[in-house]
């Protein structure tokens, strides 16, 4: 082995070529086709994987340790960065654990544009999905197709929040904004948009396609005990033939007074989560629809009135002297919740995405545990992979829809 | 490169054009730069965004690589863990010269808000860095920027890249081993 | 005097708490849901404590019991997956680590956390063979918090590379990272050697250096790529296009003539 700090090109101790007939390879963490900076050492025996080891924490980042570090605001903005494709759900995922640990609940109307951005984010992440799995799988087409589409929801996003890909939409305790001048019939327009795409784009040119069939049918099969046995959710979990979704099982937000079906699948294969991913996105539109008039009977407040935890709206702030106290504490010291422990699950589009807190009282959390559907995902992979023909390996990939923010955290 | 088209109706009509070499070959360079996808971290996301339908990267010559072989500009897109670090300077050294980089986004830039022990707190510790593109994440239309910054860049140098300055990461160039 | 710092807890601290705050303490609830109730019951003697807190039951084990008590319910109570699994560090108050297992039971919509309190250098056994998302999960624990796992397939550095020091997670491990992390990347790139030629970390975001001339410039007064600094030297603004506003000058403007 060489002496691996010079700037001569190191190389890895992997042997290439073995005496049993199988060939180590190296795949990532730089490849256009690994999501991110996933690492795979694999083994093949001719075209087979015979053993596969991911090899994640490319991206690492410390951001447990920054939320040992930072008060409950200050690390809001960190949660973006966690499934960078769809901030929202993540900012709500932290927020929502906060709030539980505070024991407040958001204003109505606040709810309602939450689930409207969930939802949103939800189309913006399968969108992706389905466009980088395509491509992964070779259907180019479809990944500038989907991207169109994904601009527009950004759009929204934008309009909304200023951002495009960190939207920190959400705030502990409520949300910083209410909605802005024409942007419920924007969202109906964006709605038919999603629904007419799905329907005579994506589904037109990739459900019946006999390449992406052949590619994606029988590829990366999981059984449901060992998809509940590695940790799966979401719908991995659901392609899989167990139906579990949080927002239907432990419903938050306006989850329970809405009408929507999950849809499962029980072939268990690759080709059943893209229907499933299809045909979520056309559930978070019959949800979008519904939300638009009861976003219009709420009552305007936005964020919840907690004056020991929130500080109160600007105009109080400005105006009344306890208010002004109160908020200066809160920025200057940060909000001091009650000692305990709190582990809040949410549906994230890539599945079950739950913040365990530990509070001890002080401004700062003793312990914050983000607990990514990706992680387990990814390790799933060493089975998944196992078997597979080194072709499918990307597919396999792509199917499982891993997010390195959230992956290495 | 518009100083040189030549106007053939006043040029007596003959299709001669006269320039320099150094700024031929810039022009060659400038315009048909093939960035590496390097997409680390959220800046991938819109570095994807820009290569895709409404910003449409294609039509300024710019042509994503998957390989560093291929590659002129490496845009660093997104955060440098300290664990990736050395693909990072590897994949630099696998990419053939003349070749340039961007760093895309805050965390590229200085590390950005991962302040931590596992983020290399600025690229230009470990490779030498062209532009610098603030954000986070940088737009599209903040990338596009950037690439033509580097086409203007690339044509006030000279085509012998020997004579250009690198930004070196020892601060007395001669004197040190030469790292680039 | 130079301000005491405590090294056993090396993490960001309030700067000013009231004398006579009380922290609360988020209800602890008796168990009365009678899945719950049932769950308590099979688990017997191994639970030590037990209360529902904000929805999710809670038990305490012994660190010895984690197999057998994980197996119960997976077996008896319908608790087939095991979604989160961690450690907290009571290092410095207790001696010991406090670790987690999140279960849940998808048929009924249950969750139960298995907690246990870990003595500081002992090894837990792995729950692997129960749990496969334990695979991770686990490595994950070693490697931020230093806890062995006993009968582990393959128990690694996952997160951190193989040759780090030292466990991030742990609160003596400073946020920023010690001596060994702030060299990391230079001494596996360049070797220790180029150290001094590379420089320490820059860990202050506000920092400003007027005289580097290599990162970034200042507005207005671009000069080429590594020119020595010269603060006499009006330099013709190269790169910026839009006109640059002098605030230091006194304009008509200015509505305070006394200054």
């Amino acid at each position: 082995m060489q002496v691996p700090n010079k700037l001569t090109p190191f190389f890895e101790n992997l042997n290439f070529e073995r005496d049993d007939n199988t060939m180590v390879i190296n795949f990532g963490p730089q490849h256009p086709s690994a999501h991110g900076q996933l690492r795979l050492v694999l083994e093949l025996d001719g075209e087979q994987v015979v053993k596969a080891y991911p090899d994640i924490g490319y991206l690492h980042r410390g951001i447990e340790k920054m939320a040992e570090n930072m008060t409950y605001n200050e690390f809001l903005p960190t949660t973006d960065r966690l499934d960078y494709i769809a901030s929202t759900s993540n900012n709500y995922a932290y927020a929502l654990a906060v709030e539980k640990l505070l024991d407040i609940e958001a204003p109505r109307r606040a709810q309602a544009i939450r689930t409207m951005l969930l939802e949103l984010n939800r189309i913006i992440s399968h969108l992706f999905f389905i466009a980088t799995h395509a491509l992964d799988v070779g259907a180019m087409s479809v990944f500038l197709y989907a991207f169109r589409e994904r601009e527009f929801a950004m759009d929204l996003m934008e309009d909304y929040c200023g951002a495009r890909l960190t939207h920190s939409a959400v705030r502990i305790g409520g949300v910083p904004l209410d909605l802005p001048a024409n942007w419920l019939e924007n969202l109906a327009a964006f709605c038919d948009k999603v629904d007419y795409e799905v329907e005579h784009t994506y589904e037109a040119l990739l459900t019946e396609n006999r390449i992406w069939k052949m590619r994606l049918e029988d590829v990366g099969v999981i059984s449901a005990e060992d998809a509940l046995s590695w940790g799966c959710s979401g719908p991995m979990l659901r392609g899989s033939g167990v139906k579990w979704d949080i927002r239907k099982e432990e419903p938050y937000e306006l989850y329970s007074e809405l009408d929507f079906d999950i849809p499962v699948s029980d072939r268990c294969d690759s080709y059943g989560r893209y229907r499933l991913y299809m045909e979520e996105m056309r559930q978070s539109t019959r949800i979008l629809r519904q939300l638009i008039p009861m976003y219009k009977e709420t009552e305007p407040q936005l964020m919840a009135h907690a004056p020991q935890y929130i500080s109160a709206p600007k105009e109080e702030i400005m105006t009344q002297n306890y208010a002004l106290m109160q908020h200066f504490v809160l920025v200057t010291q940060g909000m001091r919740p009650p000692r305990g422990e709190v582990y809040v699950p949410t549906e994230s589009p890539k599945g079950e995405l739950g913040f365990y807190i530990k509070s001890e009282g002080d401004p700062y959390a003793y312990r914050l545990k983000c607990r990514a559907p990706s992680f387990f995902h990814t390790g799933l992979l060493q089975k998944l992979l196992v078997g597979t023909y080194l072709a499918d390996v990307v597919t396999i990939i792509g199917t499982t829809n891993i997010v390195f923010g959230e992956v290495d955290r | 490169m518009a100083q040189h088209q030549v106007n053939y109706a006043s040029s007596a009509g003959l299709p001669i054009a006269l320039t320099s070499v150094d700024k031929l070959v810039n022009w060659g360079r400038s315009n048909s730069l093939w960035p590496l996808t390097y997409g680390l971290a959220c800046c991938a996301i819109e570095m994807m965004a820009s290569g895709a339908s409404r910003y449409d990267f294609d039509r300024m010559g710019t042509i994503f690589r998957a390989s560093p072989r291929q590659a002129d500009v490496m845009i660093l897109a997104g955060t440098l863990s300290k664990k990736h670090s050395e693909f990072a300077r590897r994949l630099y050294d696998q990419m053939t010269e003349p070749k340039w980089v961007i760093s895309m986004g805050s965390c590229a830039n200085t590390g950005g808000m991962f302040n931590t022990y596992a983020t290399v707190q600025g690229v230009d510790r470990i490779i030498p860095v062209d532009i610098y593109l603030p954000g986070c994440a940088p737009r599209p239309e903040t990338l596009q920027y950037a690439m033509m910054m580097l086409q203007k860049k690339i044509r006030r140098e000279s085509a012998d890249m020997k004579k250009n300055t690198k930004q070196d990461l020892t601060t007395q160039a001669g004197k040190r081993a030469r790292l680039i | 005097m130079r301000k005491y710092v405590p090294k056993d807890n090396v993490q960001k601290k309030a700067y000013y708490t009231d004398r006579f705050h009380v922290v609360p303490r988020v209800p602890r609830e008796k168990v009365i849901d009678t899945h719950f109730e049932a769950t308590v019951f099979n688990l017997g003697e191994y639970v030590k404590d037990s209360y529902v807190e904000i929805g999710q039951l809670v038990v305490h084990i012994d660190a010895n019991d984690n197999f057998a008590v994980l197996k119960i319910l997976k077996e008896q109570c319908g608790y087939t997956q095991c979604s989160e699994q961690s450690a907290v560090d009571y290092l410095a108050k207790d001696g010991e680590f406090e670790l987690f297992w999140q279960m849940l039971n998808v048929n009924e919509a249950k969750r139960v956390r298995v907690v246990c309190r870990l003595k500081e250098g002992l090894a837990i056994e792995s729950v692997e063979p129960l749990f496969k998302s334990a695979n991770f999960a686990e490595r994950e624990m070693f490697d931020m918090f230093g806890i062995k796992v006993n009968n582990h397939p393959f128990l690694k550095r996952i997160l951190m590379p193989d040759d780090w020091e030292g466990h991030p997670l742990l609160k003596t491990y400073p946020l920023f990272g010690d001596e060994f992390a702030s060299w990391y990347e230079v001494d596996k790139i360049f070797g220790k050697e180029y150290r001094d030629i590379i420089g320490p970390e820059n860990r202050d975001p506000g920092k400003i250096d007027i005289e580097d001339t290599k990162r970034f410039s200042r507005v207005g007064y671009e000069v080429p790529f590594g020119t020595e600094y010269n603060a006499d030297e009006e330099v013709e603004v190269a790169y910026s296009e839009t006109a640059l506003v002098n605030y230091n000058k006194k304009t008509s403007k200015q509505l305070d003539e006394r200054r």
